[in-house]
């Protein structure tokens, strides 16, 4: 395994429902709940599995165990590469490895997520788990879980 | 019967909805846009503490105007800061709509059947018509525009 850690052992770090990480996607900004992420590492490593579907890179190995890393950018539609900053994150589903551009910073909310409107998605998808205001815009809270296909 | 209407320019044609509860109307700005949400959506805009989902009204009723050859994204950006955003509730629901321009708040009679009159937009979403100084006025449902999917 040779996971680069970029960032402080973020499980030390005190849980709180109005704490996300802000991460980056072809310019766009995101979150997830800081309560859901163990560790952000460089993404070397991550092997092809073709027992996969196509929105996972590969898997990567993670305390000893083989975790499946999605590329998200796929899952979005996005065009370009997949992500170089690797999240590992804690699904209801296990440990999940998830792609992204850049991991922008630590930020405290005014608030925890509102939901998010009716009539923007179909409401099958279950790709966000809400929106939180950060200075002057809005973020879009990634629902880790409901991202898998 | 009269009933308050606001009225406002979209793609050529003159349109209504009725004032129920309160309006804004806003200079057009960018919205937040949501990877995957209907393609009618513009995005999400939070507007003095509450979150809109924001439509483009002219994609929604299948009115858009193909670009010109040659048309590029900037100059497109240019043309939709000339439009409005209506900000409006349905059954307790926000919701902010794009038009073209906004003409006058007015007092209308209930409106007519306006099937045969729907002229290239789904007669579905048209509750009826109204004429007033010899110009027709289509009046929207936005019940049906905003939950059929």
């Amino acid at each position: 395994m040779r996971l680069s850690h970029i960032g402080p052992n973020l499980k030390t770090i005190m849980d709180s429902s109005t704490r996300f990480l802000l991460l980056s996607l072809e310019g766009e900004s995101f979150a997830i709940p800081i309560t859901r992420l163990m560790e952000i590492a460089v993404s070397r490593d991550i092997q092809k599995d073709p027992k996969l579907s196509e929105v996972f890179e590969g898997k990567v190995e993670y305390r000893g165990k083989w975790i499946p890393v999605l590329n998200i950018k796929k899952i979005l539609k996005f065009s370009g590469r997949s992500g170089a900053a690797l999240l590992i994150v804690r699904g209801a589903k296990g440990m999940l490895g998830i792609l992204v551009d850049a991991v922008i910073e630590i930020i405290d909310a005014e608030r925890g997520p509102m939901p998010m409107p009716k009539g923007v998605l179909n409401p099958t998808l279950n790709y966000y788990s809400g929106i939180i205001r950060h200075k002057d815009g809005l973020v879009l809270l990634l629902n880790e879980d409901g991202l898998l296909p | 019967m009269t009933s308050s209407y606001l009225l406002f320019l979209l793609s050529e044609r003159l349109f209504g909805v009725k004032l129920v509860g309160a309006i804004e109307i806003l200079p057009w700005r960018t919205s937040r846009r949501v990877p995957l949400s209907f393609s009618y959506v513009e995005g999400v805009l939070d507007y003095r503490g509450v979150v809109y989902p924001v439509y483009n009204l002219a994609r929604r009723l299948g009115i858009v105007r193909p670009d010109p050859i040659g048309f590029t994204a900037t100059q497109a950006a240019s043309a939709a800061q000339g439009q409005s955003i209506i900000l409006l509730e349905e059954n307790k629901a926000p919701f902010g709509i794009v038009v073209d321009s906004v003409v006058r708040m007015t007092k209308l009679e209930e409106p007519a059947e306006a099937r045969e009159k729907a002229r290239g937009i789904d007669p579905k979403y048209i509750k009826g018509f109204v004429t007033e100084e010899d110009q027709e006025i289509l009046i929207l449902d936005f019940e049906r525009l905003l939950h059929a999917g």
